[in-house]
């Protein structure tokens, strides 16, 4: 029999076999203890059993076996009975209780396999050799064979090797541990590839020995690959969550960004506003903005308070203020560039203004036009600055450039009436020299005749040199010759105003060329022309230097007077000249200017009547004096005039 | 102290201008030598001599008021007399700065000439003794000890012997007897001949 309370299957291998079971109900009631008495009702049943052999039974068999036998024997034989009687109902009452037990624990496996059959799982119990002894379909089907031949064989049998050495070396390790052993394995067999996640643990008998393993194996294949696919559906979700998180983030990214950027320009533009504004109030300049479609101003910086020593809110407030700040000399010219301004969008004037004290300042006003995105100007802005200073300096400077100009060429007059004296002062000395020298010879009544005679005769030479000195100076006035060609005065008039432009300039002159076009050729030399044109604009600049009226103008005039004379004329708008300065004024070395040498005037006259023409001054009607000379017109081809 | 006469020396690039100049301040008398460029004369050792300069100031070359300058550069101090054609003042000033002796315009009297020319004579000879003093103060003072030298400048700005021997830490016999000897190394024989001593030979310093 087996050493438990439960009789291996295998051990009853001609009992019908547990699997399927018989669910036969007679066995409920029927198996429960011998005929359900209890173990000292037996043992009461005996001792009375006994007592009635002893009684009546042993006494009644002695003498029926006395009968026949001696009556030792017979005593002997009775009490054999007896025994034999006990034995056969001992053995029967214990046989009959193992039957009844081993029932139970049929039973009892009918019920472990019916529910193990019902687990879903492979379930199974294995003896310490690792022979199936309960497995459940499932596990029968998870290993491939009939479950009738799955049991009372081990792994090695079922499985392919490596699986099965797994699966041994596990079933050990739970024997040797006597713990329970979980693990999830992958496990390939000929119909596929099983993931199972086995829980084992020891099959102890009453008395706590291992005596086998009993063990759930749960097939997670499906179950995992479900859970991947979840997991892979999963996985998507959360893909396609974080993909469109990422375009959300992104997209709040830009928006962020694009706050942020805006923000950044808003700051700048707070910034800039903020710098424009310490800018506007702390300039010197006075910025303003003009509108032209509110025709009114719209701002003016602080520094118009200043500049125009007026308050700035009137100007906003009284639009025309502003032009009755204008010095009324520069009032017109100043309107006509305001209303030139409302057209263009354009500014560049400089005029004056005087303050509410009197005092006279210089502006220079700029103004830019403000165009709308069509392109179409609807402000304007600009600054008006003082530039009284700097006018004051260009003033001071034109007049020092004046007088730079006077100095210069009265120096050139110095330096050549220096070399002249220089050069006639040299004989002078040696002859005073010389004489003297005589005279004290003569006083110290020391007189050697040669020696006097050399003297006098170095005086004489020196007296001769002198006189030479001033032939040579002569000669040197006279002397040019003058090469006559045909020349075009309009543009020789232009070839000058480039060499006088400077002075132009300093002097602070307009220059107005009303030029005769068609003009012929006049015959005259080059160099000399341009010289007494250039003479006669100088002396007008200078004229009008003298003047401070307003404006200095000079025209240049070139018409054809008749056939054979072209005339020129220079009209200046100087203070003009006394009558009696006049009718001097080619008289050499008669000048009206400090420092003028007097020699220009006649000079040029010369020039002109040398060429065949003639010059002359008229006082203008108006003001100012008129300077007019005339060349002959040049008639093809001429015997050139002789020319040294 | 010089014994040579003194000569006018001419510089002026017109022979006849330098040939009747130097005949008239021959015949009144004065030793003179002509020189036809401001850099014959520098060639010369004529800046060395007794005399005084008639100097052209227009000339072409060096003119003659670059030859003052050069002249000044070398430590000549020989009086400058210029003559010029056509004076103009820049010129003048420039001359005078320069240190010119006088500046004199062509034609010139002959007498105004040699009252200038005398004069220039007489300050180069004064300036030429005052040299010599100076040279001989200075070649005294020399001989002087350095301590000599002490006690007699402390001695020429009026201190009491006593001073100076408190002054530089020595007795007032030692003091005494450094100055008899710095009386002897300069042969003076009062404090008024050294102060003028020590004062001449300070002159140039």
């Amino acid at each position: 029999m087996a050493d438990s309370g439960f009789a291996p299957l295998a051990d009853a291998a001609h009992d019908p076999p547990p699997f399927p079971p018989t669910p036969d109900g007679k066995y409920t009631e029927a198996q429960s203890g011998l005929w359900g008495l209890r173990p000292a009702l037996w043992v009461a049943l005996y001792i009375a059993a006994s007592l009635i052999w002893l009684l009546w039974g042993g006494p009644l068999v002695t003498a029926w076996i006395g009968s026949v036998l001696a009556p030792p024997f017979a005593h002997l034989l009775t009490h054999a009975l007896f025994i034999a009687a006990s034995g056969v109902f001992f053995y029967w009452l214990l046989y009959f209780d193992a039957r009844t037990l081993q029932r139970a624990a049929r039973f009892q496996d009918i019920r472990l396999v019916e529910f193990i059959e019902q687990i879903t799982d492979a379930a199974f119990i294995k003896d310490r050799q690792g022979r199936y002894r309960v497995l459940n379909s499932t596990g029968a089907n998870v290993i491939g064979h009939p479950l009738a031949e799955c049991l009372g064989r081990d792994d090695t049998e079922l499985f392919p090797a490596a699986v099965a050495r797994q699966l041994v070396d596990d079933d050990r390790q739970v024997m040797a541990s006597g713990t329970m052993h979980s693990r999830e394995q992958t496990v390939a067999l000929a119909h596929g590839e099983f993931l199972f996640r086995t829980t084992k643990w020891p099959w102890r008998d009453a008395a706590g020995h291992i005596i086998g393993i009993i063990g759930i194996s749960r097939d997670s294949t499906v179950l995992k690959r479900t859970e991947a696919q979840w997991q892979r559906a999963n996985d998507e979700l959360e893909e396609r969550v974080q993909a469109r998180t990422a375009e959300l983030t992104a997209a709040n990214q830009a928006l962020q960004d694009q706050i942020a950027a805006r923000i950044q320009v808003e700051c700048a533009l707070r910034d800039s506003e903020e710098r424009f504004r310490q800018l506007t109030e702390h300039i010197r300049e006075v910025f303003w903005v003009y509108g032209i479609t509110e025709e009114r101003l719209l701002y003016v910086s602080p520094a118009y308070e200043e500049i125009w020593g007026r308050s700035a809110q009137n100007l906003l407030e009284r639009p025309l203020e502003w032009i009755e700040a204008v010095h009324p000399d520069d009032r017109a010219r100043i309107h006509a560039a305001h209303v030139a301004k409302l057209e263009s969008g354009r500014l560049d004037e400089e005029y004056r203004i005087v303050q509410p004290d009197g005092a006279v300042r210089w502006i220079r006003d700029r103004g830019f036009p403000i165009r709308d995105a069509a392109g179409y100007a609807y402000r304007i802005a600009g600054l008006a600055e003082d530039i009284t200073a700097r006018k004051l300096a260009e003033d001071q400077l034109r007049r020092q450039q004046v007088e730079l100009a006077k100095t210069s060429r009265l120096s050139l007059a110095v330096e050549m009436a220096s070399n002249l004296a220089h050069d006639i002062n040299q004989p002078l000395a040696a002859i005073v020299a010389y004489a003297q020298a005589c005279l004290g010879l003569l006083r110290q009544d020391r007189i050697d005749p040669r020696e006097l005679t050399g003297v006098l005769e170095e005086v004489a030479k020196q007296g001769l040199r002198a006189g030479d000195i001033i032939r040579h100076l002569r000669d040197l006035v006279h002397k040019h010759p003058t090469a006559r060609t045909a020349l075009d005065l309009n543009a020789l008039i232009h070839a000058v105003v480039h060499y006088a432009e400077l002075e132009l300039h300093w002097g602070g002159v307009t220059l107005q060329l009303e030029l005769a076009t068609p003009l012929p050729v006049v015959l005259a030399n080059n160099i000399q022309t341009q010289l007494v044109v250039l003479y006669l604009m100088r002396n007008a600049i200078e004229a009008m230097y003298e003047t401070t009226a307003e404006p200095r103008s000079l025209i240049v005039r070139t018409a054809l007077e008749d056939p054979d004379t072209v005339l020129i004329t220079l009209s200046d708008s100087g203070p003009g000249l006394s009558p009696e300065a006049a009718e001097r004024l080619f008289q050499p070395f008669f000048s009206t200017k400090p420092g003028g040498m007097g020699l220009g005037l006649p000079a040029s006259r010369s020039i002109i009547e040398s060429q065949g023409g003639q010059l002359w001054a008229t006082p203008n009607p108006d003001q100012g004096m008129s300077f007019h000379f005339t060349l002959p017109v040049y008639h093809g081809y001429q015997a050139p005039s002789p020319h040294e | 102290m010089n014994d040579a006469t003194p000569t006018v020396f001419i510089v002026d690039d017109d022979p006849a201008v330098r040939d009747a100049v130097s005949l008239l301040l021959r015949t009144s008398g004065l030793k003179v030598a002509t020189f036809a460029s401001a850099a014959a004369f520098l060639g010369s050792s004529a800046a060395q001599q007794a005399g005084c300069l008639v100097l052209d100031v227009r000339m072409p070359g060096m003119s003659g008021l670059d030859l003052q300058k050069q002249l000044r550069a070398q430590g000549c101090h020989m009086p400058i007399l210029f003559m010029t054609g056509h004076g103009d003042v820049p010129m003048a000033i420039r001359a005078m700065k320069g240190g010119a002796f006088d500046f004199i315009e062509k034609p010139f009297q002959g007498e105004t000439l040699l009252e200038r020319v005398r004069e220039a004579l007489a300050l180069d000879a004064r300036q030429r003794r005052r040299q010599a003093s100076r040279a001989e103060a200075q070649a005294r003072l020399a001989l002087l000890s350095a301590r000599e030298r002490e006690v007699l400048e402390r001695a020429a700005s009026g201190q009491y012997n006593k001073v100076i021997a408190a002054e530089l830490g020595i007795s007032l016999s030692t003091v005494e007897i450094h100055r008899k000897r710095v009386m002897e190394k300069l042969e003076a024989e009062s404090l008024s001949d050294l102060i003028r001593t020590l004062a001449l030979a300070k002159d140039g310093e």
